[in-house]
């Protein structure tokens, strides 16, 4: 040790430090967690799948029970309680929030993050599905909450209290989308196929591209209240460029009966809720297909001969009540987000309105034949002259739109597509609303009653919901909270 | 107490040897013996004896904790006996601070308390901290469960509501131990935490150091306060072999009372299935019970049974064996000891049961100005702990069983678990699992290896200057075992399907689960430390500079199964299903640098200040430094005044200042992408999906301006003796601000994400200790001594910039714990009756029980919930006496903690079943709820008119009224009470055999002890439930809510003997 003087020990000393102090950064630089890959590593293929997942764990989770409720296919059972507050219309700001939450955090941010990306890639495949299902996600949003975050949402840290657009504004941001992603070159060479990650159509775009336009379609009929020429010129021009519109539904389907992996509705409310039997067969829908002896009974109840529960009638003591049939649920029941019987209606009221595309008729045929093929039924019978279902060509166009509306309402009862009846309804006003309750003689089936047990004002029917409790908590440029009674903007 | 030390080489050297002994004739190990004025030292071994190579003329200086320290001029003797006489003063009392430094406590400037080997180890503990328990003020020091279960320590308050936690640093020699809870899968089993294995018998010292100035220099680790363990080593002289071993009997503690006015049904039914004591009257006539199988019926009494739930255990019984072989020559010691504990808690089979071998090796060499010293300890622990809490899909809580037994059935009986009344099929009851099966099918396992030493070497180069390097680690594998076996009750069985019991109710099959759980912990920390050493005249002068590196990493795989095939094999293989299996790694790092110098003027007045400074890797790259300086001051005004023969004998006044920075958790600065696991109402949707990997952003925002949390704490405190140190006083008062906790905020989603990981906020803790040493008796033959201390602390929450005003930590049913601004960090809420204007409680014009408040107080966040305290403590105290009759010495330490209130999943699952004592309020008949009205309408001005209530709960609704989802506005009074309790924590008595006895085994000191411990418990009238310090929530602010079906903790009685050859 003796060859060790001071000096020497200190300068070796110090160099140590210095050796330390340039090595620093490097020994500290490890705070990437070995546990999540990191944002840059993520590809279209990974993430559109999550995205997708969220929008059917809502649309096909939470609304469906929600929009079945209030379509009034099924009802809370009057020996649980489970959703009792959507039968009594009794769905606050704090209720909800997931949904909400899901579509815009899980949902949204994941397509926006698929289009940036694929936009980057040129992948203009994985740009148009992203695009077209944040679309989709989006005007569900906004049709149930009226106005939402659009132009500053989605931006994170850089932007925590993005303002609320109007409803009517982001449906025409989310129209200019759909026109660019379909502008682009699908047979580029840095196209690549989606394969099973396409949960929707395996790949297939000429499906997307028919999504795209029928969703087009979609949105512009949701505007003919409000903004009827914009309506009529956006339909005019999407027949005038030839567009296809679905013919099969555009659904995911592909569910297998193992834990997290089932229909997120079945999961939820069949698996592993400890009371399977929360919904049961409504009057509503029920005396409506009794009344015309439609065989869709079996699918969604069982079977024929069975007892309803009048809408929301919580303490029911009338006979069957009790034991009412549950609606029929399945692991492997798809969600759809808009079915071909839908396309064909859409088609129909646009020929209507427009006198554009194939003849009323026929499409509505169509879409009755759809909607029966669904449940492995034949509607031949149904529309044929003097059928129950026999499109009313010589009716007024009232008659006409009724006619479509309401198969669109029952057809909704498949797919866990329930919202999407309920948001009709408020459209056009179909199936109309009941100037009585379900127990009245004078009750005409497959009306819309008000609930038994409602807590709004006398006669009101629910149009909205509220904004969540965590955006009103969190972010300042929330605006007040509207009663869900209120229309949103495209309402009749 | 050891001091290391270089050893110098002199000429005219010689060796002297000598012994160390009390004014009591008792050895005093590790004293230190110093030649005066140098740096040649060394300690006496666990007898009190010492050899020592000293130069011609020296002067010893013989110091150690609790004791005068006292000169020897050394003459031609070579063998010294020094006696040093106890001291209650602190003047010369040695303690150990940061860096595992050994300061004199004069030139300490903030508070400490240091405990010596008699005092961790007297009563054969098995955690290091058991006697500590009550002893320190403002120290909340607890034991949480059976047999080798964690160890809760909280120094002067919770400071860090989340992104963190509260317990302190643990440093052995200087080096931070690693303080990791493996296995807490779930919170329903405790395998301890890293400090609660360590062997206590191998502890000389343990200084509690609670201020942030004492900790500083330890950096982020320290934030909470640090614990500074010191072992034994190895004296110079012949080989020594030291013996000490007790065995230890333990009974079941505080148990629930019970009604036993009603039994076995429900509703006021007599039902043969029902869980619960809702029944009619007990009337002592004989009644068939339980299932009927085979067209048979057991029949036994209609009466309570006494003792029902204490009967169920068993005795405990603990036995401890450790030996130390020590001993060392001039230039080399070491110390070899074996520990063993084999402990079989108070529940039936081995469920409660640990099995620990303790192996250290230290030594300690010298040669010339170089000098190393090591440490090496491996700990191998076996355990299997209770499954607490609440019962899962795949098993349950032991505890949880046996709380729903009717009060007329005799738990006893169900032991035999496959007799045809009691086995799957046919146990009484389908609510519930017989509680035995789960003792003898299920179980939880943990297999851990610990390593955990140090490497220390030291040059000298002058008297003044030294350099020191110190490797430490820690690395601890441990693999964690749970089993439940699969069942289903067979159909047509009384729980099968198509059951035969009375309400046609089935019993869920039970698929069964293997869980297996494999984790590795690994710490390494280095110092680089220089020291300087300076006299000048009147001043002292002491520098130290020094460099760290830290690092630590965890790393944890875990895989699991249900829906087993083949009963009683339980492995990964034996499912339908593929196993589940996920994988969770962090690594955090951080490189320090750090100096201190102490100042010192005629040993009066000593200024200590110190910089550390910080590079840690989980803050953000470009931002990842954190200094903080921190100073302190310590003035002996009895030396400065000359008043060492005055009333007042000794007076010293401190103050400090200090700061440590904390790190965040790592990986919090940069944005991930999360495997897709999108919650549904119940359930989810998870990757991979249709056979892709599903993976999205993920919804919280890592923050890339992530900046520490800073703790400024202030003390100032005194310590004073007076009347010849008879009387000695130790206060202080400290000001404690943790600022900018980190905190995962909610965010608007529609930003696309849902939370912000950010700095926000203060708490303040603030409080006074104070502790009290009096000898008021003291012969040559008996001394009655006492200490005393008190402690109160003052949590708030100062603010939560930019969070919520009040987060949730933790929620059971209804009853939440949150850290509430201007309130402290954990206050508990649960629901509460709707009032009319006049204070009357409004109930339902249907049923006639109460409507819950849904007006939110706008003075308390808007919360309906109604805040029934907070759970932490309004004061502390502890009080220990010691009695000394020549060689026998009594002890005797009560520990007293008043105020805050806590939940008991305990008393919620017995007033559900109607078992507990409150259960029979008006003799079960109904009643109308006291200062009650109903909402007849409104008037002209739209607000409402209330009446008299008039509707009584029936006799059949009974129960509803303390089921917490039935009557949620009132059940939660019975779930919520007073924390405070008193506790004799142990009395020891311990005699030391005359040498003459001893020596005629061979041994020079041979002593046996007897001592019981936890044996009184007192609570408040409102907790006749459970002893409050039990808690399965774990040692953070979480455990402060309380227990959830916890098992009770254990008395223990024992004895002990200790005998050195």
């Amino acid at each position: 040790m003796k060859i060790l003087n001071k000096k020497l020990f200190i300068a070796t000393m110090f160099t140590s430090l210095l050796l330390l102090g340039m090595g620093c950064k490097k020994q500290l630089d490890i705070n990437y967690s070995p546990n999540n890959p990191d944002y840059d590593l993520g590809n279209p293929r990974i993430v559109l799948p999550t995205a997708i997942l969220a929008t059917i764990s809502k649309v096909g989770g939470d609304l469906s029970i929600l929009g079945g409720i209030w379509s009034e296919y099924f009802t809370e059972s009057t020996v649980a309680s489970q959703y009792r507050n959507y039968a009594q219309y009794n769905v606050k700001s704090p209720d909800l929030n997931a949904v909400y939450t899901r579509m815009f955090a899980d949902g949204l941010k994941n397509y926006q993050y698929v289009i940036s990306k694929s936009a980057e890639e040129g992948d203009w495949n994985y740009y148009l599905m992203a695009t077209v299902m944040k679309a989709y996600t989006t005007e569900v949003l906004v049709d149930l909450y009226d106005e939402i975050p659009y132009s500053e949402a989605l931006q994170g840290q850089a932007n925590l209290y993005p303002k609320f657009d109007d409803g009517h504004t982001i449906y025409v941001s989310l129209l200019d989308s759909i026109d660019v992603a379909l502008s682009k070159d699908f047979n580029a060479s840095t196209n690549t196929d989606p394969g099973n990650a396409d949960l929707i159509f395996g790949g297939d775009m000429s499906q997307w591209i028919a999504f795209a336009n029928t969703l087009k379609l979609k949105m512009y009929l949701r505007m003919i209240n409000k903004y009827p020429e914009d309506a009529e010129k956006g339909i005019k021009d999407l027949y005038n460029s030839g567009a296809t519109f679905l013919t099969t539904n555009a659904a995911v389907t592909n569910f297998t009966d193992q834990d997290s992996k089932r229909n997120p509705m079945y999961e939820q409310n069949i698996q592993q809720l400890n009371t399977p039997d929360n919904l049961r067969a409504s009057t509503t829908f029920v005396s409506w297909l009794k009344a015309n002896g439609d065989p869709r009974i079996v699918s969604f109840f069982g079977k024929e001969d069975i007892t309803s529960v009048n809408q929301g009638d919580d303490n029911s003591n009338s006979e069957g009540a009790s034991t009412a049939a549950v609606f029929v649920e399945k692991f492997d029941d798809p969600v759809v987000f808009i079915s071909a019987a839908e396309s064909y209606f859409m088609q129909a009221e646009a020929n209507l309105r427009y006198n554009v595309g194939t003849p009323a008729k026929e499409t509505y045929d169509e879409g009755v034949m759809a909607a029966f093929n669904d449940l492995g039924l034949d509607a031949t019978s149904f529309i044929a002259s003097g059928g129950r279902y026999e499109f009313p060509s010589g009716g007024s166009m009232d008659d006409k739109m009724e006619a479509i509306i309401t198969q669109k309402w029952a057809s909704c009862a498949y797919g866990c597509h329930g919202i999407e009846a309920f948001f009709e309804k408020n459209r056009t006003d179909f199936p109309k609303t009941s100037p009585v309750y379900s127990t009245n003689p004078n009750y005409i089936p497959g009306q819309i009653v008000v609930s038994a047990s409602t807590v709004l004002p006398p006669g009101q029917l629910p149009k909205r919901l509220q904004f969540p409790y965590v955006v009103i908590q969190s972010n300042p440029n929330a605006p007040a909270l509207v009663p869900i009674t209120t229309p949103v903007w495209w309402s009749k | 107490m050891l001091m290391v030390i270089a050893a110098q080489s002199f000429a005219q050297q010689r060796t002297i040897s000598g012994k160390v002994t009390g004014n009591d004739g008792n050895p005093i190990p590790f004293a230190t013996i110093q030649v005066q004025g140098t740096n040649t030292g060394t300690t006496s071994d666990e007898n009190g004896n010492f050899s020592l190579s000293v130069p011609g003329n020296a002067t010893l200086v013989v110091r150690s904790i609790g004791y005068e320290p006292q000169e020897i001029a050394i003459g031609s003797q070579s063998s010294y006996n020094i006696q040093l006489a106890s001291s209650t003063k602190s003047l010369n009392e040695l303690v150990v601070t940061a860096l595992g430094r050994t300061e004199n406590k004069s030139k300490v400037g903030y508070s400490t308390t240091t405990f010596d080997a008699s005092q961790i180890s007297a009563n054969a503990p098995i955690s290091v901290l058991d006697n500590l328990a009550g002893q320190v003020a403002g120290a909340d020091i607890s034991t949480l469960g059976g047999p080798g279960s964690s160890t809760k320590v909280v120094l002067r308050g919770y400071g860090v509501i989340s992104g963190g936690s509260n317990q302190p640093l643990y440093v052995i020699d200087g080096v931070p131990l690693a303080d990791n809870r493996p296995g807490a899968i779930d919170g329903n089993v405790d395998f301890g935490n890293g400090i609660s294995n360590i062997n206590p018998n191998d502890i000389a010292s343990v200084t509690v150091l609670k201020g942030t100035a004492a900790t500083a220099l330890y950096g982020s680790s320290a934030r909470n306060g640090a614990i500074m363990i010191t072992t034994k080593r190895g004296s110079e002289g012949k080989l020594k072999i030291e013996y000490s071993g007790s065995a230890n009997f333990s009974r079941v503690g505080r148990l629930p009372k019970l009604q036993n006015q009603f039994g076995n049904g429900w509703g006021d039914e007599f039902i043969l299935s029902e869980n619960g004591s809702w029944g009619p009257r007990l009337d002592g006539v004989m009644r068939p019970w339980g299932s009927i199988v085979d067209n048979s019926q057991l029949v036994k009494p209609y009466s309570a049974i006494d003792n029902n739930i204490r009967n169920f255990y068993t005795t405990g019984v603990e036995v401890t064996n450790n030996l130390a072989i020590s001993g060392g020559s001039e230039h080399n010691r070491f110390y070899f000891s074996y520990g063993n504990v084999s402990s079989n808690g108070v529940i039936p089979t081995k469920t409660d049961y640990l099995q620990r071998n303790n192996f250290s090796l230290r030594t300690n060499s010298n040669y010339g100005k170089f000098s190393i010293n090591t440490s090496f300890n491996y700990i191998n622990r076996k355990m299997n702990a209770p499954n607490t809490g609440q019962a899962s899909s795949s098993g349950g809580g032991v505890f949880e069983s046996l709380l729903q037994i009717p009060v007329d059935i005799p738990i006893e009986d169900f032991q035999l678990y496959q007799n045809k009344f009691f086995n799957v099929d046919n146990y009484f009851t389908p609510y519930a699992e017989n509680p035995y099966y789960g003792l003898y099918e299920n179980g939880d396992q943990q297999s851990s290896d610990r390593f955990f030493g140090n490497l220390d070497l030291k040059y000298q180069f002058t008297n003044e200057f030294s350099a020191q390097i110190r490797m430490g680690g820690d690395f601890e594998n441990s693999r964690t075992l749970s089993w439940n076996q699969p069942n289903a009750p067979q159909p047509g069985s009384w729980n099968g399907p198509n059951p035969t019991n009375p309400e046609g109710q089935s019993r869920k099959v039970d698929p069964g689960s293997v869980e297996k759980l494999s984790q590795y912990y690994g710490t390494i920390n280095t110092d680089f430390i220089l020291q300087y050493t300076k006299a000048l005249n009147d001043f002292n002068l002491d520098v130290m500079a020094g460099a760290n590196y830290y690092q630590n990493t965890y790393d944890r795989t875990d895989a699991s199964i249900t829906n087993l095939v083949i009963p009683g094999f339980f492995n990964l293989s034996n499912s339908e299903q593929p196993p589940v299996a996920t994988e969770n790694k962090s690594r955090r790092r951080r490189i320090g640098l750090y100096g201190q110098a102490v100042l010192g003027y005629k040993d009066q007045l000593y200024l200590t200040g110190n910089v550390r400074n910080d590079w840690s890797s989980t803050l953000p790259i470009d931002n990842n430094s954190i200094f903080y300086p921190g100073a302190s001051l310590s003035w002996v005004v009895s030396n400065t005044f000359g008043m060492t023969n005055n009333t007042v004998s000794y007076l010293k006044l401190r103050a400090a200042y200090g700061i440590t920075g904390a790190d965040p958790d790592p990986y919090q600065t940069y944005s991930v992408l999360t495997p897709a696991d999108i919650s549904l109402g119940f359930g989810s949707l998870t990757s991979p999906f249709n056979g892709v990997s599903a993976f999205g952003v993920s919804n919280t925002i890592n923050n890339n301006k992530l900046k520490p949390i800073m703790t400024r704490e202030f003390e100032a405190g005194a310590e004073i003796s007076f009347l010849g140190d008879r009387i000695g006083i130790d206060a202080t008062y400290y000001h404690k601000i943790s600022d900018g906790q980190i905190f995962p905020v909610s965010v608007d989603p529609s930003s696309g994400y849902t939370s912000l990981v950010e700095n926000l906020g203060k708490v303040r803790n603030q409080g006074v200790e104070l502790s009290l040493h009096v000898v008021p008796v003291k012969t040559n033959n008996f001394e009655w001594s006492f200490t005393y201390n008190f402690a109160k602390n003052q949590n708030k929450v100062i603010n939560l910039n930019g969070g919520l005003p009040n987060p949730l930590l933790l929620s059971v049913y209804d009853a939440e714990l949150r850290a509430v601004v201007g309130k402290t960090v954990a206050e508990i809420y649960a629901p509460t009756p709707q009032l009319s204007p006049s204070g009357q409680i409004v109930v339902s014009a249907e049923t006639g029980f109460p409507l819950v408040n849904q007006t939110p107080d706008t003075s308390d966040n808007n919360m309906t919930k109604r805040r029934y305290g907070s759970a932490l403590y309004d004061y502390t105290m502890g009080i220990s006496n010691t009695f000394r009759y020549k060689n026998f010495t009594l002890d005797a330490a009560l520990d007293f903690r008043y105020g805050g209130v806590m939940y008991s999943g305990t008393a919620d699952l017995l007033n559900f079943v109607g078992n507990a004592y409150n259960t029979t309020y008006n003799d079960r008949r109904p009643f109308i709820i006291p200062n009650s009205v109903i909402e007849s309408g409104v008037d002209g001005n739209g607000k409402p008119v209330y009446v008299e209530n008039t509707i009584p709960i029936p006799v059949d609704d009974y129960y509803d009224y303390y089921y917490m989802t039935k009557n949620p506005a009132m059940a939660y009074d019975a779930r919520i009470f007073d924390r405070s309790f008193l506790k004799l924590r142990s009395v020891n008595l311990s005699y030391t055999l005359p040498e003459q006895w001893s020596s005629k085994i061979g041994s020079n000191n041979l002593s046996i002890g007897i001592y019981a411990k936890n044996i009184l418990l007192w609570t408040p009238a409102s907790n006749y439930m459970v002893d409050p310090e039990a808690t399965n929530e774990g040692n953070d602010i979480e455990g402060e809510l309380g227990e959830f079906r916890t098992s009770p903790l254990e008395e223990q009685f024992g004895f002990s003997l200790r005998a050195t050859f």
